[in-house]
């Protein structure tokens, strides 16, 4: 093998043909695959998901102002952050499990929060809203649709959250929340 | 002039265009449509770039139904990745780092289930037409002979122009092994083409 031998196997190699055309046309097998029910499978199902927590959008709000002070266990932790008691629609309860590590983590928050940067401090707690929003939002829809199975695994993937991030605030590990909590 | 699929508006219709001028005018607007779930703009897109991908999956795999197959797996990934096109780079190298990702995960799998495979391949493999001729038709089949790791990086590197850390980039290697293999891919097609002829 030579320098000469190696420019000629370059040269050679860049005539290549670099586009070839397939014997046959691969798009119906593409097509196919494209439209097939993994995607539109769950549109129907968020759509209509979506469709009841719309609908029960707009009444959340009065209800929640109309009950948030015979609601019980309602803690300020920060101006911007308010916990709501742990429910799971009309039918469900979340078990002690959670509830006990949800409280001890949210009796801690403020003072893990303390110890943040302001930057991180306010990410946390938009975030936290967030989750909140969306925790009151789906038990709403929950209460008109309480055998809804996709608003149950939406809201149980809420606590989740709303759990990971108060553990990630607080430093915290422990593995607490299981399905059998609910 | 080459058959594509042109949008005008929100129609499409089959021309006889010129490939170029086209190409460029409308795959920006063919690449937003798709990434808004247009199946019709997104074939556009296989129909200006299949032969690119197809190609390369066919150099890589040396077999013709595995390159169909890759290819198709290729661009229904692309498909299912639309919106994580942001036009970092072409569109058509994005496909081609799809390709290269779709071959490799094919190899791992298939060499899980090695023996079916090899079963399968001895039955129904086709023999690879490339279009190439006299010294080009001879190294490509050497290159088809080359051992995996050497195949793909001479491939990428020597045929396609990636420079050596683009391809280990795509291949998940380090640029050192990438110049490695391209030195071995080199030595092994010398012993095979010296023989043909082939020479400086």
């Amino acid at each position: 093998m030579t320098k000469e031998f190696d420019d000629k196997l370059d040269r050679t190699a860049q005539q290549l043909a670099t586009e070839i055309s397939p014997e046959r046309d691969l798009w119906p097998g593409i097509a196919e695959a494209i439209a097939a029910p993994k995607r539109s499978r769950w549109t129907p199902m968020l759509a209509q998901a979506a469709a009841v927590v719309l609908l029960v959008g707009a009444s959340s709000a009065v209800t929640y102002i109309a009950t948030k002070d015979s609601s019980g266990p309602v803690v300020s932790v920060a101006p911007e952050l308010v916990f709501e008691q742990a429910a799971f629609g009309g039918n469900y309860h979340l078990g002690p499990g959670f509830q006990d590590a949800r409280n001890s983590l949210r009796d801690d928050l403020d003072i893990e929060l303390a110890r943040l940067s302001d930057a991180a401090r306010e990410d946390v707690q938009a975030n936290l809203e967030l989750i909140h929003q969306a925790i009151i939002e789906i038990n709403k829809a929950l209460e008109q649709e309480p055998d809804n199975v996709l608003l149950q695994q939406k809201l149980l993937q809420a606590y989740r959250e709303e759990l990971t991030l108060l553990r990630r605030v607080g430093g915290l590990t422990r593995d607490v929340m299981r399905r059998n909590d609910i | 002039m080459a058959a594509l699929l042109t949008a005008a508006g929100s129609d499409y219709s089959w021309e006889m265009v010129s490939a170029p001028l086209t190409t460029v005018a409308n795959e920006d607007a063919w690449i937003r449509r798709a990434q808004r779930s247009d199946a019709r703009a997104f074939e556009a897109l296989y129909r200006l770039h299949v032969g690119k991908v197809y190609g390369l999956c066919l150099r890589m795999t040396g077999n013709v139904s595995e390159a169909e197959d890759c290819t198709q797996e290729a661009f229904i990934q692309a498909w299912n990745k639309m919106m994580k096109f942001r036009g970092d780079s072409a569109f058509s190298t994005w496909l081609h780092r799809i390709a290269v990702n779709t071959v490799l995960g094919r190899i791992r799998k298939s060499k899980r289930e090695q023996d079916r495979v090899q079963a399968v391949n001895d039955v129904y493999t086709t023999r690879l037409d490339t279009g190439d001729s006299g010294e080009l038709r001879d190294l490509a089949e050497a290159v088809d002979r080359l051992p995996e790791r050497a195949r793909h990086v001479f491939v990428l590197h020597a045929v396609y122009g990636y420079s050596h850390d683009e391809a280990a980039a795509m291949l998940g290697i380090a640029t050192g092994t990438s110049k490695a293999q391209l030195h071995r891919a080199r030595r092994l097609l010398a012993q095979q083409l010296e023989g043909q002829g082939f020479e400086a």
